[in-house]
């Protein structure tokens, strides 16, 4: 073996160890909350085990009793798909004119943009209620749909207003010596190259959304169709009064993971696409 | 030539009418207002409260923000229109965004109006009164159709009634606004708003859920939290000769502050030994408060750092080639996914202070530990623990946001460091880090941000014991009702927060 080839193989070989490293760290809890979902509720207070000592599915067949879960899950959806989109259109309009239009006060509302997350979701909790309440939402999909971009938005605005401003000039120019308006310009040149800071972007705004939890509780308590999955799954109540159904929680997790990792996959092919795309641009 | 004339005056004499109309609208509305309406005709007399605030309800029902923005609006309409009479296309451009923009709100109006009537009919299985329904729409609908004819005549016809030059800042400018009115809208709706409200009631004695009138305080509750005072304290000893007594833990006993200012509130919330025997004691009336901001800025400070060195570690690991690239990059997001409620619980699971915690047993079993350890209710462990939880949740967030960044960097600018010699180490910090730090900067701002506003987490895993600046003003709400109070909270720590934020832009230059 010559000195280059081992050098090539070293690599290798901690490429994959660090990759392993990285794999264990992220799933190690995963990993625990998906035999811990195999577990009875007596093996909750013995020692650890890796494996589950009686292996149950009694916790899967207590989510899925009867079909609370499953309208918390299509709630879900539907709630986090509308809010990513939102985010995505009203988001990548606004970044395309706080990253490429010159007018006056840009730097100011890239500010006004940022303070929608300079306080906690409890501060405006009473205030949205009541509008909520006016606008007649409460206790319906909207009332999220509504609110939720008050978590997605800026965040969407300022990473694809940091990815309009970093590609070159030259585009619009010309762009518009072909003789393409400024709208043409975004929508057919700029929107496709940024095509990974959209997908990232979307993602992120999707999952908030999915795993929001204190807006989606006291905007559709009142009414059980309208639920989202961290509700559903707050109001799981154990065998026994008194305890935390552990093992009943986990089991859901499970299967409320597994769509957003299969939706993360889905879109990966995309995240390499849009990349090729923006090589193009050199 | 008078024709056109006559058609510029007619469209900027409609424009005035318009921007009027909005305002007497907006004052007969509030005049209308049934909580308004009670404010004036109440008499006292029937039972012993207090007169209710007129300014208060005021500011609670409309506020200072939807009153500027309406009477703004209006105000824009005319001199919109007055400047219309010169006939100048920019102007016009102008008129035609507004008339736009005015459709679009009472269509958006009409459809909210339409869905609040069939969803209570469908709520209360009823069938829908369709007399009713074109009653409560038809002149908005009216007004509709007739800002949709105008804008579609302006546009057909803004060449020939109009001249003069257009520049291209203008053309940008223009573009930039009508861009950007979905998310000010946004912004107005469900953040500028409620929180407004929030500052109003911060400064009255508002409770949660109680029928009492609430009445202005003033600074009171601000007073209330603000208040610190900064106090030289001796140790306490068994003896004057004897070195400080200790705790069981090995910390310092020091003597309490005065008896007075224990009476008047004040509770010390740290001591800084100052050496001599002698610590500075800070004191406030608020020490809950207090103790829960140096709470939150040290667990933000320790694990943005260290999720940005985890994060990008994890980001430039996926990004290298290798086999299962996109599957490793789907697992990497998995502690993102799980909702944090889940995941706090997954983690009190994990962290039990027996061996039925898995963090405890692995430690043993490795003889890092001699005992299990009370990870979440041991005072000194809980910050560590939290940091742990945090850290592993969204090191995945930076990760994948530094992925994005890294993905756009040209693949040719490292081939051609390669060629040049420059090792691996050398190409990190001169290609990989300057054109990652928009990225970078973006990442750590929001990152930092959600930290400061940290909830969930503590919530689950510690309740009251350890409070973050978001659990206690939970807490305040929630279980003690004080919204005045808590109101007064949310508005410090979203003033500490600002400031916080624009010091951090500004270092990070992300802005230009």
């Amino acid at each position: 073996m010559t000195s280059k080839q081992f050098r090539q193989r070293a690599q290798q070989v901690l490429l994959y160890t660090l990759v392993f490293i990285v794999a264990v760290y992220a799933l190690f809890p995963f990993y625990w909350a998906f035999m811990t979902s195999f577990k009875t509720e007596n093996e909750m207070f013995q020692s650890a085990s890796y494996l589950p000592r009686e292996p149950t599915m009694k916790n899967y067949e207590y989510v899925f009793r009867d079909n609370t879960f499953l309208d918390a899950l299509r709630n879900s959806a539907f709630i986090s798909a509308a809010t990513s989109i939102f985010a995505l259109v009203a988001g990548s309009f606004a970044a395309y004119a706080l990253g490429r239009l010159r007018f006056r006060g840009r730097v100011a509302l890239l500010y006004v943009v940022l303070s929608m997350t300079m306080f906690p979701a409890i501060s405006i909790l009473s205030g949205l209620y009541t509008i909520v309440r006016e606008l007649g939402f409460f206790g319906t999909s909207l009332s999220l749909i509504v609110t939720y971009p008050v978590f997605s938005l800026p965040f969407t605005v300022w990473v694809l207003t940091s990815f309009f401003k970093g590609l070159p000039g030259e585009i619009e120019q010309a762009a518009i010596v072909d003789g393409a308006t400024p709208f043409q310009t975004f929508r057919l040149i700029l929107l496709p190259l940024t095509a990974p800071a959209l997908v990232t972007t979307g993602l992120l705004a999707f999952v908030q959304s999915w795993n929001e939890y204190l807006f989606a509780l006291n905007f559709t308590a009142t009414n059980p169709s309208a639920q989202t999955v961290p509700v559903a799954i707050a109001q799981f109540s154990g065998q026994f009064s008194e305890q935390e159904p552990i093992a009943e929680i986990m089991a859901a997790a499970m299967v409320v993971t597994i769509p957003l990792v299969a939706l993360v996959l889905i879109f990966q092919n995309r995240i390499v696409e849009g990349l090729t795309a923006g090589a193009v641009k050199g | 030539m008078t024709d056109r004339r006559l058609l510029v005056n007619a469209l900027s004499i409609v424009m005035i009418l318009i921007g009027a109309l909005a305002i007497v609208f907006f004052f007969l509305t509030v005049l209308n207002d049934p909580a308004i309406q009670l404010a004036l005709n109440w008499t006292p007399g029937d039972d012993d409260a207090a007169a209710p605030s007129l300014l208060l309800i005021f500011l609670e029902r409309f506020g200072i923000i939807v009153s500027a923005l309406f009477i703004g609006a209006g105000g824009f309409f005319i001199a919109i229109g007055w400047r219309l009479r010169h006939g100048h296309i920019r102007t016009a451009y102008w008129a035609r965004i507004l008339l736009l923009w005015l459709a679009i709100g009472i269509g958006a109006t009409i459809a909210l109006e339409l869905f609040n009537i069939l969803n209570s009919a469908a709520m209360d299985k009823e069938a829908v009164d369709w007399g009713a329904l074109v009653n409560a729409i038809a002149p908005a609908l009216l007004i509709l159709l007739g800002a949709v004819a105008l804008w579609h005549w302006l546009n057909r016809n803004i060449d020939s009634l109009f001249g003069g030059e257009d520049s291209l800042i203008g053309r940008e400018t223009r573009l930039a606004w009508n861009l950007l009115i979905p998310t000010l809208t946004i912004f107005v709706l469900v953040a500028a708003r409620p929180l407004e409200q929030t500052f109003i009631r911060s400064l009255t004695d508002k409770r949660f859920a109680g029928s009492a009138v609430p009445q202005f305080v003033g600074l009171e509750n601000y007073a209330n939290l603000l208040t610190i005072r900064v106090d030289t304290v001796t140790c306490r000893k068994s003896d004057p000769d004897d070195p400080c007594s200790t705790r069981a833990n090995g910390s310092i006993r020091w003597e309490s502050i005065d008896r007075e200012l224990l009476r008047e509130g004040y509770r010390t919330v740290a001591n800084i030994s100052v050496g001599n025997d002698q610590s500075v004691a800070i004191s406030g009336l608020d020490d809950d408060f207090i103790e829960a901001i140096g709470t939150t800025v040290l667990f933000t400070i320790v694990s943005v750092a260290l999720e940005l060195v985890i994060g990008l570690f994890m980001a430039m690991v996926v990004n290298s080639r290798f086999r299962g690239r996109g599957a490793m990059r789907a697992i990497m997001l998995v502690p993102w996914a799980i909702p944090t409620v889940i995941s706090a619980r997954l983690w009190e699971l994990m962290l039990k202070d027996t061996t039925a915690g898995i963090f405890n047993k692995i430690l043993l079993d490795l003889q890092l530990i001699a005992a299990p350890q009370a990870w979440l209710s041991d005072p000194s462990l809980q910050i560590p623990t939290a940091i742990i939880v945090d850290v592993w949740k969204t090191a995945p967030f930076m990760a994948l946001l530094l992925l994005a960044g890294l993905q756009v960097i040209p693949s040719d600018l490292y081939e051609a460091a390669s060629v040049d010699g420059a090792s691996p180490v050398r190409r990190f910090f001169s290609i990989t880090l300057p054109l990652l730090r928009p990225a970078v900067a973006i990442a750590l701002i929001f990152r930092t941000l959600d930290a400061l506003r940290v909830f969930d987490l503590f919530n689950v895993l510690f309740g009251r014991q350890q409070l973050s600046m978001a659990t206690y003003n939970f807490e305040t709400l929630v279980s003690n009702q004080l919204d005045g109070y808590a109101s007064a909270i949310s508005v410090i720590i979203f003033i500490f927060i600002s400031i916080f934020a624009f010091i951090y832009v500004r270092l990070l230059n992300v802005e230009s």
